[in-house]
């Protein structure tokens, strides 16, 4: 046990070490898709404290990346504001909304909770829409560009994105562990005996979706000011929701390096089918997510630490088909 | 200016049933949300478009074989893949969906390409008045057909054996399999009556919309409101919710900018679900 944690230890000391010089070695094409894939990875494990350990399945997990998003932009055009004191206000705002709105929805259970925040994420991507004086409508808005040189903006963006991968995954791993960490697992085991053991089960669910939204606020934040252009369309995206979902389904639910695990393997993919097959590429996207559904519904780290074999999964199947 | 409001707002209605009803119930009997549903009302207007472009078939006329060729795509996929993994959590099934949905996408862009379609009618500018309200006679054609197919519905649920069959099915499973039902091919037809549905609803749409590969994602948001705003699992229930949606959509609109038009529908579906969960007739199975 010892010997296997130091063995994981080590593993992810050199992960992170080859993340801290890659962009030094590789061209700015990389480094951005890199980055690009901390985001969802970022995203993906925001997600993963809602839907992966507590078991609600925020499907309107958009709204925070949209509020994030336009909510720097707006101080930083409006009011002037340093982009680091927005990045800081648009988390801030993102978990006020989150506890505002867990309060509203998430004594809805299932379904029916994944439906209303789809309606919210969606109402509040109409109100930003129609707020054409602070958000520029539907037209989107344009963010002050940050000054420096490509090479040195890429750097920026890198490690701004790998700060708060590590920061999240750091989290994540310790609510894996901590009594936190249990109070959630407990609610998506079983809500009812978790409350009849004494957990407080609103207060609970409402501190996961808001960690989920403080982290899904921050990226939405760093990316408008990546982009320097968003528009609520891209920002409110429903689609990117359902594609973290299936990054979670790649790596497994519930665990740490999941969501991680499955952003590298899906965004990889998607990039090199995208410069491959152009006008397949969301066929090709559609197809590997109905195969993963079928063949590894339980992520891909239960594959490798289960050691299922191929005549294992058909068995399984059989087993469970209908 | 609200009397005619509330006529459009009823005439669209019956369209959104007819599009909330397959949708809620692949849902009330399977437990899938299937967010491919739109590509499904997306196909049956493509289809629809098709046979009027080559073949001058009237979409009118054209529903019945929309229908059939989308009963049988459905019923071999839930048959031959879904069933597969139809006892998982209803987020594997959804995930599922939406790559069936993206794959559709994918399909109709290199057969019909990224261009909107739409049906052309040479009546579709006639209309006759009653009073001050004026109603064209191509969306009083859409109206009545939805309408009968939600009648026709609603007697196959209640009066065919296999519909007694899913309504068996989606109260017990295993009591249906035990008294001899064959579930997995109950589930294929009720996959396929669902998408049967949905391209009847595409074939309708089809003169008064315009298409492209990725207008499956809206529609299947406005089967998710009526679904929800009916309840699961009743057919009267998914008219209900059909005609509020239409009569919120229109109606709404008098009173505030048309802009705020779709935040409308959304804004009754989170109040509905925060206060009355089950739907407004909410009552389960057919």
């Amino acid at each position: 046990m010892v010997v296997e944690m130091r063995r994981k230890a080590i593993v992810l000391i050199v992960l992170v070490l080859i993340f801290l010089v890659l962009p030094f070695l590789v061209s700015g094409f990389w480094v951005r898709l890199v980055t690009g894939i901390f985001m969802f990875a970022i995203l993906a494990s925001a997600l993963n404290i809602i839907a992966g350990f507590t078991g609600y399945a925020a499907f309107g997990n958009m709204i925070f990346f949209g509020v994030g998003a336009y909510t720097t932009a707006v101080l930083m055009n409006k009011l002037k504001f340093p982009f680091f004191t927005s990045l800081i206000l648009s988390g801030g705002v993102a978990v006020l909304l989150a506890i505002v709105l867990g309060l509203l929805l998430l004594r809805l259970k299932g379904h029916y909770f994944a439906l209303a925040t789809l309606g919210a994420a969606e109402a509040m991507h109409q109100i930003v829409n129609n707020l054409t004086d602070l958000t520029g409508g539907g037209q989107g808005m344009s963010l002050p560009q940050m000054r420096g040189s490509p090479f040195v903006l890429n750097l920026f963006f890198y490690f701004l994105m790998f700060f708060f991968l590590v920061l999240i995954t750091f989290l994540v791993w310790r609510l894996s562990k901590n009594r936190l960490g249990y109070a959630f697992k407990a609610i998506r085991a079983n809500e009812e005996a978790a409350s009849v053991m004494g957990i407080n089960t609103t207060y609970y669910k409402i501190y996961a979706w808001s960690l989920s939204g403080l982290f899904t606020g921050f990226t939405g934040a760093i990316y408008a000011y990546w982009f320097t252009y968003i528009d609520p369309p891209t920002v409110f995206d429903v689609m990117m929701v359902v594609k973290m979902f299936v990054i979670i389904l790649i790596g497994g639910a519930g665990t740490v390096f999941g969501p991680i695990i499955g952003a590298f393997i899906l965004e990889s993919i998607s990039e090199l089918v995208w410069a491959k097959f152009i006008n397949l590429h969301l066929g090709i996207l559609g197809t590997i997510i109905m195969l993963v559904v079928i063949f590894m519904p339980n992520g891909i780290i239960d594959l490798v630490t289960k050691k299922r074999s191929f005549k294992g999964i058909i068995k399984y199947l059989r087993e469970n088909k209908l | 200016m609200l009397l005619q409001a509330i006529v459009n707002g009823i005439l669209y209605g019956a369209v959104y049933a007819t599009i909330g009803i397959g949708f809620s119930l692949v849902w009330g009997v399977m437990n899938i949300i299937n967010v491919a549903h739109g590509s499904f009302i997306m196909i049956g207007a493509y289809l629809s478009y098709t046979l009027f472009a080559v073949y001058h078939i009237d979409p009118f006329l054209s529903i019945p074989v929309v229908m059939l060729v989308l009963f049988l795509i459905a019923y071999a996929i839930q048959k031959y893949v879904l069933n597969l993994v139809v006892r998982g959590s209803v987020f594997i099934t959804l995930t599922f969906t939406f790559g069936l949905q993206i794959l559709i996408a994918n399909i109709c862009l290199l057969i019909w390409s990224a261009d909107f379609h739409s049906v052309k009618l040479s009546y579709s500018s006639l209309s006759f008045q009653i009073g001050s309200v004026i109603i064209p006679y191509v969306r009083l054609g859409i109206f009545l057909v939805a309408i009968l197919l939600t009648l026709l519905f609603y007697l196959f649920m209640r009066k065919t054996k296999i519909g007694i069959a899913i309504n068996a099915t989606a109260l017990n499973l295993e009591g249906a399999k035990t008294v001899g039902i064959d579930v997995g091919n109950i589930y294929a037809i009720t996959f396929g009556v669902s998408a049967a549905l949905a391209g009847a609803a595409g074939a309708l749409i089809s003169p008064i919309m315009s298409i492209n590969p990725f207008v499956g994602g809206n529609l299947v948001g406005k089967a998710f409101v009526v679904a929800i705003l009916g309840g699961l699992g009743s057919t009267v229930g998914a008219l209900v919710g059909g005609l509020v949606l239409g009569l919120v959509e229109t109606v709404g609109t008098i009173f505030i900018s048309s802009s705020y038009q779709e935040l409308l529908g959304f804004v009754v579906l989170v109040l509905v679900l925060i206060f009355r969960p089950q739907g407004i007739m909410g009552k389960r199975f057919y």
